[in-house]
């Protein structure tokens, strides 16, 4: 079973769904018993997830549950998955979250279940995928098909606009993996291969060398894409509507998962793939992060919808993600892959609460609400402490990343004022507090206005069963991260150390000239 | 790898490094219990009994762990000390940087945690009556115990990141505290401006932090531990950076990226925790807690953090005269500047607040001028004082069923005699009348002032500047303090005029914190506080008039005894640092022929008491290093100070004893229009813009608007996305079937061509 961990983790979502269909076809099936076949198969998967901790050593980078067949041999494509420290903690994630998703989706879903569970199911086999591909082309699949079943889990299960919705996020998202797509058949015509550890093998041991030009433009598709999906200011407003119109479920996979396949692609692919230009983009992609750092938590401040409210606070938070990749640190990279964790746990609560309160009122709108402590006292105690983790309040999870990632910022050499950057990014953490306590105090405390509220059922066991276990990964990731960020130190280092290595006998600023002149030769080249 | 339990030292038991943590973890442990078993049960005896139980645990072990022989505030011994640790666990270590849940007690957390635990006890037993029947009983108490885990892990802790999980733990315990009477706007609001404004220091702190790692690492040797810790190779920052040299005294040295710039930020973290100007707007209206909360966290204990940071932190403030001058301005400036919307306010509480703005003021004019001990003496006098006097105010308050405007009450002596012969005391303490607290720290810092020397100061006339605002500030403190009793407690009895002559003022607090003493609109009669409240006010009340006998300065000891030990002094000494002697000053400092050092001292470790720590204390118990013109000076300006405090009792004696409802300056009332300041010209544009601006401008119109552009382009040509609209689920299918069936035909196609 070893060899083939991954691919059951993988396909079990899938085959719930199967298993689903299979049921409904039952003459004596009955609709609510979907989501309990597509809660037990997730249940198990979360649980076959936790085998892959087992295998991963403190010490040592490098793939495990490797496995590798020939998949479209006239293309030498192959199946090739294998997990290391970094896509270790974002599968677990994954794992961990459908099961809540599901359940949160318990009474929330009326119409065609069927068709939900089975996309849930499929979504997750996606996602999956997506973290443990080291095959370009089948990492390229993945990441398509996880955009379908969200589309629909948008278009057909959604709030009002959830049309508008759907469709701006397909169109944005498969735009941007389009032009993957290319980057990674070009990389297929110059390396003959799709395979990661291939391609990577060959371009640091005398394979064939990349120009200047053409890492540039391989970058900048790989960063589209990813940059859509994270999503980094300006390319960000499809998360919104997204989010928003979405049901909770759906918004809690989003924020939890879906959000991280850009970041993680960012780190496997920009920064594995192609260093030189990574360091190029660094002032870029850190000028982008810090204004999305700002610019996500001052229009969040401003909303009028808690859910809308939260996606903002994703591109501020998400933002950090990026300014921490791109520092080249291991401090920054570490907190970024933390705060990745740390966002979906958060976020994902945050979803929760809010899809709580949207199920007993059918709206979003903060004005709304207010002394929602009187009515739901469990409510109110457990959202503000996941507000409080989204804030980064230390011993909760959100400050661990974001602490690191500043740390990692202000020591970094990729960029010429890494310390005017990271004060700034500072300042996001003060905006944090600004809307999300602003925000606590017209839909949580003080007197209860709207007499809709006034008898508002608290939480039922269910609910706060959902909650709970998403707290006490907050507390415990807040108080001892070390648990992940052993694990997944060695995996990022071999990145780092790629990444951050100064061109032999020069800083980054030889760096930036010499490949300022390699441009240049390659501009005359094409003429 | 603990690094407490590797250390060289042999006489600290493991036993006593447990101990330590237990200081932090018995409060938690109560608010814990307090939280899931109090909230069922609803048994006033329960929960009062195990929030101040928890955290007389504390309180014990503080005591045992700093006084027992050895123990890290040894009074006999001095010099040598040796602080007690107890690592728990590594909490994060990436790459250079690594933080630790570690506790060390050395002489100036143990002093912290002194004062910290045994206040906070009082404060927990004169609670219990305050809140009775509060329908939030068992919450009170969960957060009030909560608040003491984060303040003495903020005290304990061995290191910058650790501390910073104090400093945030207490800025989020004030935050639900102040917010504690959720039901009232005003709280809500005053508990978010809290947070907000603590968030902007707390940038400060972070900030600091980082770029003090930065430095060290700088060094080779990146570190953010207060202490060295030989078993695990962790360094002592200030060890680290204690060979530097001093900055340079110039306006360029806070952006140069070195030690003045670590200082700067790191008091934009003091002036946020520590409400000083510019972010001084949160205290005031955080007295909409509570009155325990405000005795406890926004007068004794949370707001002083800011200060013991800084001593925390002398080693760097020393390198940093830049830094050490801007901390010195902000003080005096606080100090008088609260104090005088301090003289314009009705409210009793909000007289209190803005004292306390003032009081640390001085406390860090005092940190300004390289006067860390007298810094930290005046915080601890200061807790007595300024908690007996809220406490005091909640008593009245209480008494007069929560009325708090000092306009409807008047001739209470009568009626409380315990409360108003305990205040008295404090009055006298904070008006700086000798042998109470407060004469002692105050006049300790004047004198500070009024010999500083030019190592920090542009020129001498500086330092005569420093201590005139500071001893203004004495007389307006005494004049709004006589003011405050007068009002309260001599004159016509006031409350029983009713309610409606004061049309102006809102006191919502009276409005709405009905909680079973059945106050309604009317006529009470004032009462006396049951004994769980005297009984604190009345302990507090000897520390105000005894306290400040810990730190008789040498000049005034000297009268009474030939070798008169000044407590705070010998203890702190060792883990202070001093500024070096100034060259050019002429008056020089009090301690110059004693500390000639040229670069600042070492810190003491661990390890080995460093030997000039024993030849200090030696100096400091038996020989005479005071010159006899100092002696005199210092004699002159402490009578100077008796002197002014009398004149401004004398003065708030006279004009209120007559007409305590005389109106005051509308601009001090109304506190100068900062709040409507920070509004118009902050807050409103932010929000205003973001909205506007960047939400619907930008985001909606720019971004989207130009998706949208290409969009409608697309469905022009094509007339797809209008299919699609019309909202055919199996449309979207198909299409993304035949995008799916593209995808695979190209590689199919290319699978053949390759």
């Amino acid at each position: 079973m070893q060899h083939h961990l991954l691919t059951i983790i993988i396909l079990l979502p899938v085959a719930g769904a199967l298993a689903t269909v299979a049921y409904s076809l039952l003459p004596s099936k009955r609709e609510s018993n979907y989501k309990w076949i597509a809660l037990g198969f997730s249940l198990v998967d979360f649980a076959l997830s936790l085998f892959l901790i087992r295998g991963a050593q403190t010490g040592s980078g490098g793939f495990r549950f490797v496995e590798d067949v020939l998949w479209i041999g006239s293309i030498g494509a192959h199946y090739h998955v294998g997990v290391d420290g970094i896509s270790l903690w974002l599968v677990i994630l994954t794992t961990l979250l459908m099961p809540i998703a599901i359940v949160s989706s318990w009474t929330a879903i009326h119409k065609r279940q069927l068709a939900y569970y089975v996309f849930l199911g499929l979504l997750a086999g996606a996602m999956i995928g997506v973290f443990v591909s080291l095959d370009l082309l089948l990492f390229y699949l993945f990441f398509e098909a996880s955009l379908v079943p969200m589309f629909f889990l948008i278009g057909i299960w959604g709030g009002e606009r959830r049309i508008y919705a759907a469709v701006k996020f397909f169109i944005y998202t498969a735009v941007g993996s389009l032009l993957m797509l290319v980057a990674i058949i070009a990389l297929f015509y110059i390396y003959g291969t799709f395979d990661y550890t291939t391609i990577l093998a060959a371009m640091t041991s005398g394979g064939p060398a990349l120009s200047a030009q053409t890492q540039f433009w391989l970058f900048l598709a790989f960063a589209f894409a990813f940059c859509i999906k994270i999503p980094l200011f300006p390319l960000h407003t499809w998360l919104p509507d997204a989010h928003t119109e979405a049901p909770t479920a759906g918004s809690v996979i989003l924020a939890g998962v879906l959000l991280k396949m850009g970041t993680y692609g960012l780190l496997r692919f920009n920064l594995g793939l192609f260093p030189e230009m990574a360091r190029e983009f660094a002032p870029v992609m850190i000028t982008l992060a810090v204004i999305g750092i700002i610019y996500g938590a001052l229009v969040a401040m401003v909303q009028p919808d808690v859910k809308r409210l939260v996606a903002y606070s994703s591109v501020s938070h998400m933002g950090f993600v990026v300014l921490g990749l791109f520092s080249f640190t291991e401090m920054g990279i570490q907190g970024a892959l933390y705060q990745m964790l740390a966002h979906g746990v958060s976020t994902g609560a945050l979803f929760l609460f809010v899809g709580f309160i949207y199920e007993r009122r059918h709206t979003r709108m903060i004005s709304e609400f207010g002394g929602l402590s009187t009515p739901m006292p469990w409510f109110s105690t457990l959202f503000v402490i996941a507000s409080l983790s989204s804030i980064g309040l230390p011993f909760l999870n959100g400050f661990v990343g974001e602490f690191l990632i500043m740390l990692g910022s202000w020591t970094s050499g990729a960029i010429q004022y890494p310390r005017a950057a990271t004060m700034l990014a500072g300042t996001g953490v003060i905006w944090a507090a600004v809307y999300m306590l602003w925000m606590l105090q017209r839909v949580v405390f003080g007197k209860v206005t709207n007499p809709e509220n006034a008898n508002l059922p608290d939480l039922n066991a269910r609910e706060i069963g959902l909650i709970i276990p998403l707290l006490a990964l907050m507390v415990f990731m807040g108080v001892y991260p070390r648990v992940f960020l052993d694990r997944s130190r060695a995996s990022v280092e071999e990145i780092r150390t790629r990444v951050a290595q100064p061109p032999a006998g020069g800083s980054f600023a030889d760096a930036r000239r010499s490949a300022d002149g390699l441009t240049a030769e390659d501009a005359k080249h094409a003429k | 790898m603990q690094p407490g339990r590797n250390k060289p030292c042999t006489y600290i038991s493991l036993m006593e490094n447990n101990l330590l943590s237990l200081i932090i973890f018995a409060p938690l442990a109560g608010a814990a219990i307090n939280w899931f078993v109090g909230r069922r049960l609803r048994n006033e005896h329960f929960i009062g009994i195990v929030a101040c139980s928890s955290v007389g645990v504390s309180t014990l072990i503080a005591f045992y762990l700093a006084l027992k022989p050895g123990g890290a505030l040894h009074l006999g011994e001095p010099g040598v000390t040796t602080p007690v640790f107890d690592h728990l666990w590594t909490w994060i270590q990436v790459g250079q940087f690594r933080a630790d849940f570690g506790l060390a007690m050395d002489r100036l957390s143990g002093t912290y945690a002194l004062f910290v635990t045994f206040i906070g006890f009082l404060i927990h037993v004169f609670a219990v009556g305050y809140m009775h029947k509060d329908s939030g009983f068992y919450r009170f108490f969960a957060y009030l115990n909560l608040f003491m885990f984060a303040m003495l892990t903020l005290v304990l802790a061995d290191n910058f990141l650790l501390m910073f999980v104090g400093w945030e733990g207490v800025g989020l315990c004030s935050y639900l505290l102040i917010g504690y009477y959720t039901d009232r706007q005003e709280a809500g609001d005053a508990a978010k401006k809290a947070f907000i404004t603590n968030r902007v220091g707390d940038w400060g702190f972070v900030m600091g932090l980082m770029l003090i790692f930065a430095i060290t690492a700088g060094l080779g040797n990146g570190t953010i531990s207060f202490f060295d810790h030989p078993g695990t190779g962790v360094a002592s920052v200030f060890n680290v950076v204690k060979d530097l040299p001093i900055d340079a005294f110039t306006w360029k040295a806070i952006f140069a990226g070195g030690l003045t710039s670590v200082a700067v930020l790191l008091f934009i973290g003091a002036a946020g925790k520590s409400a000083q100007i510019p972010l001084y707007v949160w205290l005031p209206d955080a007295m909409a807690g509570p009155t325990p909360v405000s005795a406890l966290i926004h007068a004794a204990t949370m707001v002083t953090a800011g200060v013991y940071m800084i001593v925390r932190c002398s080693e760097i403030y020393v390198h940093a005269p830049t830094a050490m001058f801007i901390v010195a301005i902000i003080g005096a400036a606080t100090a008088l500047f609260a104090a005088t919307i301090g003289i314009a306010q009705n409210d009793i509480k909000k007289v209190l607040a803005y004292s306390t703005v003032s009081q640390l003021g001085y406390m860090f004019l005092a940190c300004g001028l390289g006067a860390f001990g007298a810094a930290i003496f005046h915080v601890i006098t200061h807790a007595f004082f300024k908690a007996l006097l809220f406490l005091g105010s909640g008593s009245v308050i209480h008494g007069m069923h929560h009325e708090q405007d000092m306009r409807r009450m008047g001739g209470l002596r009568k009626y409380m005699p315990i409360t108003f012969a305990t205040m008295l005391t404090g009055w006298l303490a904070i008006s700086g009348i000798p042998i109470f607290a407060g004469f002692f720290s105050k006049d300790e810092i004047l004198w500070k002032a009024w010999s500083a020397g030019t190592f920090n100061l542009p020129s001498p006339a500086w330092s005569k500047a420093l201590w005139f605002i500071g001893a203004l500030t004495a007389l307006l403190t005494a004049v709004y303090m006589t003011r405050m009793m007068v009002m309260t407690f001599w004159g016509a009895e006031r409350f029983r005029e009713g309610h409606a002559d004061h049309d102006d003022h809102t006191d919502e607090s009276h409005a709405t914190h009905e909680d079973g003493h059945g106050a309604i609109h009317g006529v009470h009669e004032p009462h006396e506080s049951p004994l769980t409240m005297t009984v604190p006010l009345v302990v507090l009340a000897v520390l105000s008039t005894f306290g400040g006998l810990i730190g008789v300065p040498y000049a005034l000891g000297s009268y009474f005894s030939d070798h008169p030990t000044n407590y705070i002094e010998q203890t702190l000494g060792p883990v202070i640092s001093e500024t070096p002697s100034s060259g050019h000053s002429a008056a020089g400092k009090p301690h110059a022929e004693q500390f000639e050092w040229l670069s600042p001292k070492p810190q003491v470790t661990d390890s080995a008491p460093p030997v000039h720590s024993l030849d200090e204390s030696a100096v400091g118990t038996t020989g005479h290093p005071h010159s006899p013109e100092e002696v005199r000076a210092e004699r002159l300006l402490a009578l100077l100070s008796v002197l002014i405090a009398a004149l401004g009792i004398g003065v708030g004696w006279v004009v209120f004893r007559k007409r305590p409802l005389l109106q005051m300056p509308r601009l001090l009332e109304n506190k100068y229009y900062v709040d409507e300041i920070y509004n118009k010209t902050i807050i409103n544009p932010i929000t205003a813009g973001s909205r506007e601006g960047l939400w619907k401008l930008f985001d909606i119109g720019v971004i989207d608007g130009f998706l949208h552009a290409i969009g409608d382009v697309v469905t022009e040509t094509g007339g797809v996305l209008r299919r699609l609209q019309a909202g055919f689920v199996r449309g979207y299918a198909a299409i993304i079937l035949l995008g799916a069936l593209a995808v695979i035909g190209f590689f199919a196609y290319s699978a053949f061509r390759g």
